[in-house]
């Protein structure tokens, strides 16, 4: 069962491309972690999730723009507009604890989400593909922590 | 295997309700349902093995590929040892019927007269006479009136149980596809909750299945151990059939304590104790089953309350006959844990008025855009 034409294969490819977490991967790679990716349209003003709600995955900006509404003080003070190419939600992609702002869409916003079950199942079933994802993402989590801590107005964790 | 909260009245209605219309068209369709429900079943076996060797670094598709070759090569050598049987035994299946039917009878008429000796209010209700009368009517009615049918229903199955193969082949090939092809017709709102419960689902009847499977070992073990010890002839055959049948809840146990019970009867038609003694093996496996086997491999059964039980085995059948009888406990355990995850994403309050809210904002956009 063949549910993409090679076309459409490559344009998922070249649109993956461009996110940060992908770019160690191989196109070979890509299309594996493709499977794993659920792709979903907002509009502008809808709610991507909400502060409280239990979090169990990261959403991956592919196109569009989205604000953070966060309640928590240190928060308050950051940059909180993302694009394309950025993560929301990536703390509960390690546990499962309630999400700490609430993302809403700008702008008509495509994004894909990879949730824990499926992560989990890419680190156990393909290391190489799993140890580049993760790596990146771990990048990006200690670079938001710093500028967190520095309190430069940029990019914080949620 | 059920994770989640008890039912409210209206859920479980629904639940009571879908198994029902889900019954009545399955007894239209059951060629297909049957190696449907197995090939599930199978699916959930060998995905540990498919994933065993991906972690080997084996494609996924090549991976599923060999299982899949792995299953055909199986299915041939059932094939081809189903026909020589059949060959072998076509002159005397009939005969031989009749002979374990007999040795049933017998085992009847003898255990009355043993009552009879032991007990005179059963010999003044002329228990024995009764019993054989009984016998011989049922033994008569059911040779010719339902054999027939019951054979041509079971053979007119088996071409369609070749389906199994290919059917697990694609569910292990395309199931991630498949579960975002579903994920995809799910709203935003509900999205993230529908993956976390269709995730917790999917485990649940991973432990269940393997459970399952590891619990019918342990019981043809014990059963074709317990058979040989008696002297039984094809110990473990009866022993695998026996485990088998022990996923029809309640009846599928009764059904195979009463044939291997005839089939040690009419072996020993001197020595009736054999025929007790596999009764006593019966009880006996059925008891470790309830407080160990169970415990350790499935941990918990469907959860479902025995009144209810009991309906719905009576609405099974009399929406589906047999089939029903058969289909109806398992059907009604998968179709409460769908009812119940369905009830649980669709009556959450914020997800509700979040979904209004985009739905809105959806009209909205759509509207200014024509302008």
């Amino acid at each position: 069962m063949r549910f993409f034409s090679a076309d459409m294969n490559e344009q998922r490819v070249a649109m993956l491309k461009n996110v940060p977490i992908f770019h160690e991967l191989t196109n070979k790679e890509i299309l594996e972690v493709d499977e794993l990716l659920h792709e979903r349209a907002y509009e502008p003003d809808e709610i991507i999730f909400e502060e409280g709600d239990q979090g169990h995955g990261v959403f991956i900006i592919i196109s569009g723009k989205v604000r953070v509404d966060p309640c928590h003080k240190l928060l308050k003070t950051a940059n909180l507009e993302f694009g394309p190419g950025e993560l929301v939600g990536e703390l509960t992609l390690f546990d499962e604890a309630p999400r700490t702002a609430t993302v809403v869409a700008i702008e008509h916003t495509v994004a894909v989400a990879l949730f824990q079950a499926e992560f989990s199942s890419l680190l156990t079933k393909n290391k190489s593909i799993g140890v580049k994802v993760l790596n990146e993402i771990a990048r990006i989590l200690s670079r938001r922590t710093r500028q967190l801590l520095l309190q430069e107005k940029h990019c914080p964790s949620i | 295997m059920r994770t989640f909260p008890q039912p409210s009245a209206v859920t479980l209605l629904a639940t009571i309700l879908s198994t029902c219309l889900l019954l009545f068209l399955f007894q239209k369709i059951i060629w297909i349902v049957v190696p449907l429900l197995l090939a599930l079943m199978l699916y959930y076996c060998l995905r540990p093995v498919v994933a065993a060797l991906v972690v080997r670094g084996v494609r996924h598709k090549t991976a599923a590929q060999f299982v899949w070759l792995f299953l055909q090569l199986i299915t041939i050598a059932i094939v081809l040892e189903m026909a020589l049987l059949a060959l072998a035994k076509s002159g005397t299946w009939q005969s031989d019927f009749g002979r374990y039917l007999a040795g049933g009878q017998n085992l009847l008429k003898k255990t009355a007269e043993n009552l009879e000796q032991m007990a005179p209010i059963f010999r003044s209700m002329k228990m024995s006479e009764q019993v054989d009368i009984l016998a011989q009517q049922f033994t008569d009615r059911f040779s010719n009136g339902n054999l027939l049918p019951i054979a041509m229903r079971v053979l007119k199955l088996l071409p369609s149980l070749l389906l199994i193969p290919y059917i697990t082949y694609f569910m292990l090939n395309d199931s991630t596809r498949m579960k975002k092809y579903i994920i995809r017709s799910v709203p935003n709102a509900f999205f993230e909750k529908s993956l976390l419960l269709f995730s917790r689902l999917d485990s649940s009847l991973l432990n269940y299945f393997q459970g399952l499977i590891l619990l019918t070992l342990l019981d043809t073990a014990c059963l074709a151990g317990g058979l040989e010890i008696l002297g039984i002839k094809n110990a473990i055959w009866l022993g695998l059939a026996s485990a088998v049948l022990a996923w029809i809840p309640y009846l599928g146990s009764v059904i195979a304590c009463i044939v291997v019970v005839v089939v040690a009867a009419t072996d020993f038609p001197e020595k009736y104790w054999v025929a007790y003694a596999c009764l006593v093996l019966f009880l006996s496996v059925r008891t470790l089953d309830d407080f160990i086997f169970v415990p350790l491999t499935i941990g918990r059964k469907l959860h479902v309350h025995p009144v209810l039980s009991i309906l719905m085995l009576f609405l099974g059948a009399m929406v589906a006959g047999a089939t029903g009888l058969i289909l109806t406990l398992p059907l009604f355990g998968v179709v409460a844990v769908i009812c119940e995850t369905v009830s649980q994403v669709v009556t959450d309050r914020r997800l509700k008025a979040r979904y209004r809210a985009a739905r809105q904002l959806t009209s909205s956009q759509g509207y200014d855009g024509h302008c």
